[in-house]
């Protein structure tokens, strides 16, 4: 589609204080309705062309806000702006001219994949419902594709089960980029693939980011492969964001008491003997969702919570240009 | 000598043909040492494992060689010995704690089973020590954990309780599955501290199993990589981390992302994928995607040598 050129710096997609809650149980169980807040006030931005990670433990709502952000869960509260045009609650027929600039890539390219058909066709089905081509055209675009994600033509005849873990994968991602998008949200994409073959995919993300000028939102827990291939990180807690900025600067010096654990906690190959580094073990669990504690949420688990954490909950505040954190007592360089 | 395997080979009848999981395994493990296993899927890391326990019941398995506990064969011997040994002398931990824990009964119900089979003391006794256990693995409130099921425990907790599990006989053996895997990184880390502490207060040697090579030098003394069913290098830690010999395991250190430093424009990756153990090459499993082959890998298996510090490649031979 053409479409004016925008500037670098206008967000492609942004969220005003989002939320998403789910309602569990039933009105006859001893604990009647619950609400899950599974996502909670998270305000982000997404700029053409960069890569946003999300990172957290699991059941921070990283998945859920991914899903918020293509429409595949109903928004709450809040606002989902798509370059400036607020798609909150369009209906369903509205959205559907705006799903092929929004894909997505899940994490299990053997449960998204249908076993029956042939993977040729799973990579034709996009341009099918939404190009309106003739169908030698398709094949083609079919074949262009299959060259794009590193697959060979004749991978075309097969069924998903003939397929390896990374070639799976890259079927799933050629699904994602057949439509020439501008966002992919990628949730997860290498986690079940083996360690030899994680490398491959993320280089073909890079690769094909450059090549299709591609935006993208990224999910994993493995917090070495987001930060290699995102340039802004989120680093998620109980279904906020708790701090933001720039993936090499949050790695190397994070300024929330969480995020220092989290990145602390990733085992490192070490090859100097001796070499370890301060690890902070946090005590206790990830509190549920169902019954966030108060004031700031991660203060049951801080090492440096103090009396203020337990009652006044902190806003994400941007303390540098590009830099967020919620935190009362933020380790600020 | 806690455990000594020489020459393990385990096959598996299929409809497709013979498949051979485990292609000639040796490893020796002494008393509270930490011996890390790493590989991919299908590399036989768990199915090595299994066979040590006694745990592969397939009828269509085949299982050749030897394996020694403090110098007993366990290969051959009936499965009411091995029971004996089982839970007892040597313990195991799986990926999943959910599946390895019965949904319908209690934590504390659960691990004083396992004590009571053992050891034949009253229920109480058992139930006291249960209590102890719990404390150790840092249950923060383990007289009240006791009487939870596993559903209402968080992944972290439940872990922790196949680990007193595990430990209730104070086990020489302890076999751990990729016991992390399926956990946050967060408590990942508690968890290695964990057996870190237990490996000196309980004096278990330790096997454990992951495809984390993070994970390995972070804990493991000795180390062992594992590709499509043969060991293709073994060394202590620094030996392997400072000197890696085989390609393959060069290959998968460097293709991980680093955490500091500059980031590399592109990762160096291993091209293809593992093979399947139905088609493996004649010659080296790892050829076809080696950037160092030449003519012997295709004909010929590298063997691994004796030595401490080994790698199975024709290069290295060679060097």
């Amino acid at each position: 589609m053409s479409e004016p050129m925008t500037d670098t710096d206008r967000p492609i997609l942004e969220t005003r204080s989002l939320a998403k809650r789910f309602s569990i149980g039933s009105r006859f169980s001893a604990e009647g309705r619950r609400t899950v807040h599974a996502v909670d006030n998270v305000s982000l931005t997404v700029r053409r062309g960069e890569t946003v990670g999300l990172v957290g433990e699991s059941g921070c709502g990283k998945s859920t806000l991914a899903r918020c952000l293509v429409r595949l869960h109903d928004i709450t509260d809040g606002k989902l702006l798509f370059e400036g045009d607020d798609i909150t609650s369009k209906s369903l027929s509205e959205l559907r001219p705006l799903r092929r600039r929004l894909q997505m890539v899940f994490q299990d390219p053997s449960a998204s994949l249908n076993p029956r058909r042939r993977v040729g066709d799973l990579v034709a089905e996009p341009l099918r419902i939404h190009g309106k081509l003739p169908s030698a055209e398709i094949k083609k675009r079919v074949a262009g594709l299959f060259e794009l994600v590193g697959l060979l033509p004749d991978h075309v005849m097969r069924y998903p089960h003939e397929l390896s873990g990374g070639q799976r994968q890259r079927v799933g991602i050629a699904r994602a980029i057949a439509l020439n998008p501008d966002l992919v949200v990628l949730d997860e994409p290498v986690s079940a693939l083996d360690v030899s073959v994680q490398a491959q995919i993320v280089n073909l993300l890079a690769d094909l980011q450059e090549k299709l000028k591609l935006t993208y939102i990224f999910i994993a827990h493995d917090l070495s492969v987001v930060r290699q291939i995102s340039t802004r990180i989120a680093v998620m807690y109980l279904g906020s964001i708790v701090e933001e900025g720039p993936a090499e600067e949050v790695f190397a010096a994070p300024a929330h008491p969480y995020s220092q654990a989290l990145i602390s906690a990733v085992p490192v190959v070490e090859t100097t003997p001796g070499g370890t580094r301060k690890r902070i073990i946090l005590a206790g669990d990830v509190p549920s969702p169902l019954k966030p504690p108060s004031g700031c949420r991660f203060h049951p688990r801080c090492p440096i919570a103090a009396e203020r954490c337990r009652s006044e909950r902190p806003e994400l505040k941007e303390y540098r240009p590009g830099r967020k954190v919620a935190c009362h007592f933020p380790t600020l360089t | 000598m806690i455990l000594s395997v020489r020459d393990l080979r385990v096959s598996f009848r299929t409809n497709e043909g013979l498949v051979r999981a485990i292609d000639g395994v040796s490893f020796d493990l002494e008393e509270s040492e930490i011996l890390g296993v790493v590989g991919e899927s299908g590399s036989g890391k768990t199915v090595s494992l299994l066979a040590v326990m006694g745990l592969i019941t397939d009828p269509n398995a085949v299982i050749d060689g030897s394996i020694r506990y403090k110098g007993r064969e366990l290969v051959g011997l009936p499965p009411r010995e091995l029971r004996r040994l089982r839970g007892n002398e040597i313990a195991m931990i799986f990926q999943d704690p959910m599946t390895a824990l019965t949904p319908v009964y209690t934590i504390g119900w659960q691990i004083a089973e396992q004590i009571r089979a053992h050891r034949g003391v009253s229920k109480a006794k058992a139930m006291q020590r249960v209590e102890q256990l719990l404390a150790e693995v840092n249950f923060p409130n383990p007289h009240e954990a006791m009487s939870r099921y596993p559903h209402q425990l968080s992944g972290g907790m439940r872990q922790r309780a196949v680990i007193a599990m595990a430990l209730s006989c104070d086990p020489a053996l302890l076999v751990a599955d990729e016991p992390t895997t399926a956990l946050d990184v967060t408590v990942q880390a508690g968890i290695l501290d964990l057996v870190r502490k237990l490996r000196a207060t309980h004096k278990s040697a330790v096997v454990f199993i992951t495809h984390d090579m993070g994970v390995v030098s972070e804990l493991a003394d000795r180390v062992m990589v594992m590709y499509a069913g043969r060991v293709v290098e073994r060394g202590t830690r620094t030996e392997l981390f400072s000197d890696p010999r085989h390609p393959y395991t060069r290959a998968l250190l460097g293709s991980i992302p680093p955490l500091t430093g500059d980031k590399p424009r592109r990762l160096p990756a291993i091209p293809g994928s593992p093979p399947s153990l139905l088609r493996l090459p004649q010659g080296c499993a790892f050829g076809p995607r080696c950037p160092v082959r030449y003519e012997p890998c295709e004909a010929d298996k590298p063997s691994l040598g004796s030595g401490a510090h080994a790698a199975a490649c024709f290069r290295e031979a060679q060097a």
